[in-house]
């Protein structure tokens, strides 16, 4: 009978674990494909910013030094520490994505196809965060997503025009970085998730 | 009053030995030439206040009573004089300040400022009074700077800028909008560049940018556009209470953003710019309204005034519904506001079918209308919008668009005809009726045949049939004089027309000849003279000129009394004849009056005529037939001739009779010849068609061969009578008589011919070996079976019967034969006639009776020369068999066979002698085991064999002599 409730236990353990990589590799699966859109539509809309910040713009402005903005760089060891690394550079990057809307929405007419790109970017980035947290709690049941460690976003002090177009190229270049570091993290996750049965190494 | 942002002002503390030296100069100056005088009163409290945005530098001081001053600035780090002047500063009466505004052409921030202030009366002149105003680039401000930021400017204006280099790194360019422009040092880390005639700037602005010559960049955006320019302003009512007031924009300003945009307010009530249709709304009717529109770079008013009962503008009806009848239909719909119930109106209903119609309504409170004069069973589409009737300002705007359609109605009656053929059957055919004139779907068409008194036969036909075909013949007997009509009767799904009819009428009469029509001005236009005596109608009808049974007939009626008329139809088609005819009465008693034929454009002809060519003598002849009448497309005008020399043609004729359909070309010398021959209508000619011919002089030919026909045979005439009157000669010159061999003994001839007969068993087969080995060589027995073949041959064969003995050739190729020729060269001959002929000769049966001697000669083996065979028979009728050799035959019939025979053979034949001697080669040889050793049949000749060509010549003559002989003997009485 011991043997019996052991192996049931065992058996019951293993289909959670099955139940849980499945919904682990679901979330991924579109957290990639989400990625993967949000980069190519940040890509257009970076193409199309240079292109609306009038003559002699070009993407070498978005050097400029002294603007505060998150580094694309994932941090961490852990597999974790990765996701949740994830999960707070784009929260962080959400506000200064809109206040560039705000900053072009001053100098474009509302008409502009722009303005109604970089809202498409927003909300898609909204949804990618709300999918990379899915996937996190369903990774890690157990544990939480930590806050920020720089604490909130830092917005930059009031800006000249200049200084706002160059913060917004810079914000989109940025972005578009960290995008490709995203995509690059969930294609590695991928690969060790390599079958929805299969767990996570590390978890 | 505006807020001037006040860089860092105040005394000099730290005394810049440039100024001072230079103030110095200036006091020593003065004190030289002033005489003992008291100074003006040195200017106290200089303050300086900068309008950063403006540009401007307020420079106030107090004075005393002095009027006029000295103003001196420099850029400080430089000491560069940036202006110096006598100026004339206005006084605050109250307080004693001195005011003056300078204006900086670069920004204020780009570099320090010094500004010295004295007194002037007269010559006599203060101290200079000093302040400063500080730049950006002083040394703890280190950062990449530009100035000025965010500038909005007109357009045309000239802007400078000014680039302050972080510390520490080397100025390298200003570029404006992507072009560098020339920049000058202001102080040590400041730079400026002016921008000139600047251009409307995108809604981002131009971009300035600063650059090190490390690639670090500061810059800046400046703003060029227009000030407001309004348009078109003007305040109406739609409900006759509150006002609207529109205008519109003349340029676009190309200022976009909260600080750079717009601003439009009526009567001090900001209107937001959203759309480009300007539109502000007012509650109440002012009757005065002021439109201002003010940005950054100007501002711009418009007024405008009305009374209200000139300014109605009505608002679009709604609710619009309709009740439609056949020929008309009533608009009924509402109004939003009560108070048009008693505003008089003017309304225009655009109605919409097939083509676009506007109608005009009018009366107070309009709130229907009747539209009238519409179609039957038809689609329309109506919408509405009204003015004011009185003091009309402008039409209000459109309604919604409302369909509806009117009701079906009686159709007309069909437009009918008829069409006979020559077999008095024919089609009764109508044209379809149009939408306007079927006044409804159409349904179907009902076809009755009546004669006067009866009805034949009722057809309804499907609404998209629009003929049907009768037999007259089957109808009626006319020769009763009746009279068949048919009457055509249209339905829709509502109503039938009134019956159009037609009267059938049979052909008996030849049709008229016709006349020639030209096409022109779009159509046919056909003539004719008036009959004054007749009143009734006329009809014109078309086809097409080839067509013969069931032609797809189209007419046009006409009234009584026409002349003409001018036949226009998208269906003709160039190339194409068609026949016009003109009937009177046609819907009576038709009556054929007038025919005509045209093209509408005619064209070369699609195909060649048929061409030959003959040649008569020297002549030659070209006839052709005619090109059908549906190749002809055009009318023929004639025949040109040409003589084709490949590359051109040459025109030998040109026949207008197009009846004449043979062309002769005369007196062409021998040789080759190429015509063409090509028809042509009045748009060209044809491809043509090519005839060649090769000419020869037959007169001659016919003789040459006649004469020479008759030399030979007078040659052979001639030949046959001097051999006859000569052949005594002859015969003695070449055929001298044979005497009679003299015998000693009573030796008589024996009396009769000989009777020389071949033996029909003796033959020579010769047996071709390709790949015959030399030393195989044998003589070989063909079967029995085989000699049928042979026997004619051999029995046509001439035979020398003075020939006493045989005298027998065999292959002696074959080392292994019993007995070797004595004579190598003899034998060596024998063998090489063999190998030259490569030939095997086969003795079979050869076999001689006793009644008579042959000596056969095979034509094979005689042609080849190479075998005689001689055969000797005793009385006892022996048989001579060949000798052969058994090993090279393959046949069962061979040594086996033959050998017994050969033995008995020669016991038998008693009294054969060899034709010479022989010997042995070896004795040894010789007397082996070989059983025919001495046997008169295993004899090897040793006599040469002919060679082949002396051998046929030998055949060949004797041959020719034989026949001659024979001619002669049978010639011989």
């Amino acid at each position: 009978l011991l043997y019996f409730l052991l192996l049931l236990d065992v058996n019951s353990t293993k289909s959670v674990v099955a139940s849980r990589n499945q919904m682990c590799w679901e979330n991924l699966q579109q957290s990639l494909r989400l990625t993967r859109l949000v980069n190519t539509e940040t890509k257009t809309l970076f193409k199309e910013y240079k292109t609306y910040q009038g003559e002699a713009f070009q993407e070498g402005f978005c050097k400029a030094q002294g603007i505060r903005i998150p580094d694309p760089t994932i941090s961490g060891l852990e597999t974790s520490e990765r996701i949740a690394s994830i999960y707070t550079h784009i929260q962080a990057f959400l506000p200064h994505l809109k206040r560039v809307q705000e900053q072009q929405t001053d100098l474009q007419p509302p008409e502009s196809p722009l303005l109604k790109k970089f809202t498409i970017v927003e909300d898609n980035s909204r949804r990618l965060a709300y999918c990379i947290e899915n996937f996190y709690h369903s990774s890690f049941p157990n544990l939480s997503l930590p806050e920020p460690a720089s604490g909130p976003t830092t917005l930059p002090p009031p800006q000249n025009v200049f200084q706002q177009k160059v913060y917004g190229c810079a914000v989109l270049k940025t972005y578009k970085k960290l995008l490709t570091n995203i995509i690059n993290e969930q294609r590695t996750l991928k690969s060790r998730l390599r079958r929805p049965m299969d767990p996570i190494y590390g978890i | 009053m505006l807020a001037m942002p006040r860089l860092s002002t105040g005394p000099i503390s730290k005394a810049n030995p440039a100024l001072l030296w230079l103030v110095c100069v200036v006091l020593g100056f003065s004190a030289l030439n002033t005489p003992a005088q008291a100074d003006p009163e040195k200017p106290q409290h200089v303050s300086l206040s900068a309008d950063l945005a403006r540009q401007q530098l307020l420079i106030s001081w107090f004075g005393g009573t002095a009027t006029t001053f000295d103003l001196i600035i420099l850029r400080t780090e430089f000491n560069e004089t940036v202006y110096y002047a006598r100026v004339s500063a206005t006084v605050n009466r109250a307080s004693g300040e001195y005011r003056f505004i300078w204006t900086s052409d670069v920004p204020l921030e780009c570099t320090s400022l010094s500004v010295g202030v004295r007194s002037r009366d007269g010559q006599k002149t203060s101290e200079w009074s000093q302040n400063q105003i500080q730049g950006r680039d002083f040394p703890t401000n280190s950062r990449f700077q530009m100035y000025p930021q965010d500038r909005i400017v007109p357009v045309g204006a000239n802007t400078t800028f000014c680039c302050i280099v972080e510390e520490g790194k080397v100025f390298k360019s200003i570029n404006y909008s992507g072009t560098e422009i020339k920049a000058t040092r202001l102080s040590r880390r400041s730079y400026a560049a002016t921008a000139v005639s600047q251009t409307a700037s995108g809604t981002t602005g131009s971009n300035v940018i600063c650059l090190s010559t490390d690639n670090k960049l500061s810059g800046a955006v400046v703003f060029v556009g227009y000030p407001p320019l309004p348009s078109n302003f003007s305040c109406e009512t739609h409900d006759l209470v509150s006002a609207v007031c529109q205008w519109s924009k003349e340029r676009d300003t190309h200022l976009v953003g909260r600080k750079r945009e717009t601003v439009f307010s009526i009567m001090g009530r900001s209107c937001a710019e959203k759309s480009p249709e300007q539109k502000c709304t007012l509650r109440q009717w002012d009757g005065n309204w002021t439109l201002v529109a003010v940005n950054p770079l100007g501002r711009h008013s418009l007024t405008d005034s009305a009374d209200i009962s000139h300014r109605v503008s009505p608002v679009a009806p709604v609710n619009l519904t309709s009740i439609a009848h056949a020929w008309n239909a009533t608009l009924y719909w509402e109004w939003t506001y009560s108070s048009y119930s008693s505003l008089a109106l003017v309304c225009q209903v655009e109605i919409t079918s097939h083509g676009n119609k506007t109608e005009l309504f009018s009366g107070g409170g309009l709130r229907s209308v009747v539209l009238s004069d519409l179609q039957p069973d038809e689609h329309y589409r109506v919408r509405i919008r009204c003015g004011s009737q009185r003091n009309f300002w402008k039409w209000g705007n459109w309604s919604q668009v409302l369909s509806f359609t009117t009701r079906a109605y009686v159709p007309n009656p069909p437009d009918v005809w008829m069409w006979m053929n020559r077999d008095n059957t024919g089609m009764v055919v109508w044209k379809p009726l149009t939408r306007q004139q079927s006044r409804g779907r159409m349904k179907s068409y009902t076809v009755t045949f009546w004669n006067l008194e009866e009805k034949l036969h009722t057809q309804v036909v499907p609404a998209d049939t629009y003929s049907v075909p009768f037999n007259l013949s089957q109808m009626v007997s006319f020769s009763d004089g009746n009279k068949v009509e048919a009457k055509v009767v249209a339905n829709n799904v509502d109503r039938s027309s009134e019956p159009s009819k037609v009267p059938l009428r049979l052909i008996d009469v030849e049709p008229l000849v016709f006349s020639r029509v030209v096409y022109g001005d779009g159509g046919f236009r056909l003539n004719w003279e008036h009959n004054a005596s007749a009143t009734c109608s006329y009809l014109v009808e078309w086809y097409d000129a080839l067509c013969m049974r069931d032609c797809a007939v189209d007419w046009i009626p006409l009234a009584a009394g026409s002349t003409n008329v001018s036949i226009e139809s998208e269906n003709f088609q160039p190339g194409v004849r068609y026949n016009f005819s003109l009937y009177s009465c046609p819907s009576d008693a038709p009556e054929l009056i007038q025919r005509w034929q045209g093209y509408t454009q005619e064209l070369v002809p699609s195909s060649s005529c048929h061409l030959s060519v003959s040649q008569q003598k020297s002549d030659v002849i070209l006839t052709w037939n005619e090109i059908p009448l549906a190749d002809r497309r055009g009318y023929l005008r004639g025949y040109n001739v040409y003589m084709n020399n490949g590359f051109q043609l040459t025109l030998l004729s040109n026949l207008s009779n197009l009846g004449m359909r043979s062309y002769t070309v005369k007196g062409l010398p021998v040789g080759s010849y190429k015509f063409t021959v090509k028809a042509y209508t009045s748009a060209g000619e044809d491809s043509g068609t090519t005839v060649s011919i090769k000419m020869e002089d037959t007169d001659d030919l016919i003789l040459e061969i006649l004469a020479s026909l008759g030399m030979v045979t007078l040659l052979l005439v001639i030949a046959t009578v001097v051999c006859f009157k000569k052949r005594k000669w002859v015969k003695n010159a070449f055929y001298p008589d044979i005497p009679e061999p003299k015998l000693p003994s009573d030796w008589s001839r024996t009396p009769g011919p000989l009777d020389v007969k071949p033996s029909l068993h003796s033959m020579v087969h010769i047996v071709e070996r390709p790949e015959r080995d030399p030393s195989k060589d044998a003589l070989v027995i063909i079967p029995e079976e085989d000699e049928d073949d042979e026997d004619q041959a051999v029995g046509d064969e001439p035979v020398d019967t003075d020939e006493p003995q045989s005298l027998r050739y065999y292959n002696d190729a074959v080392d292994e034969r019993p007995i070797r020729p004595r004579f190598p060269d003899s034998s060596f001959s024998s063998a090489s006639s063999v190998d030259s002929a490569n030939t095997d000769v086969t003795y079979t049966g050869i076999q001689t009776s006793c009644s008579s001697l042959v000596f056969q000669l095979d034509p094979q083996s005689s042609a080849e020369g190479h075998q005689h065979h001689s055969n000797s028979c005793g009385g006892g009728g022996g048989v001579y068999w060949p000798q052969m050799h058994p090993t090279a035959l393959g046949d069962t019939s061979g040594p086996a066979s033959s050998e017994p025979l050969l033995d008995s053979q020669a016991a038998c034949s008693g009294g054969y002698k060899p034709q010479n001697s022989w010997h042995l080669d070896s004795p040894t040889q010789a007397g082996g085991n070989n059983n025919s050793l001495g046997s008169p049949v295993s004899i090897a000749s040793t006599q040469f064999l002919l060679p082949e060509e002396e051998e046929h010549e030998g055949e060949k003559r004797a041959s020719a002599t034989t026949w001659f002989s024979n001619l002669l003997s049978s010639s011989r009485p």
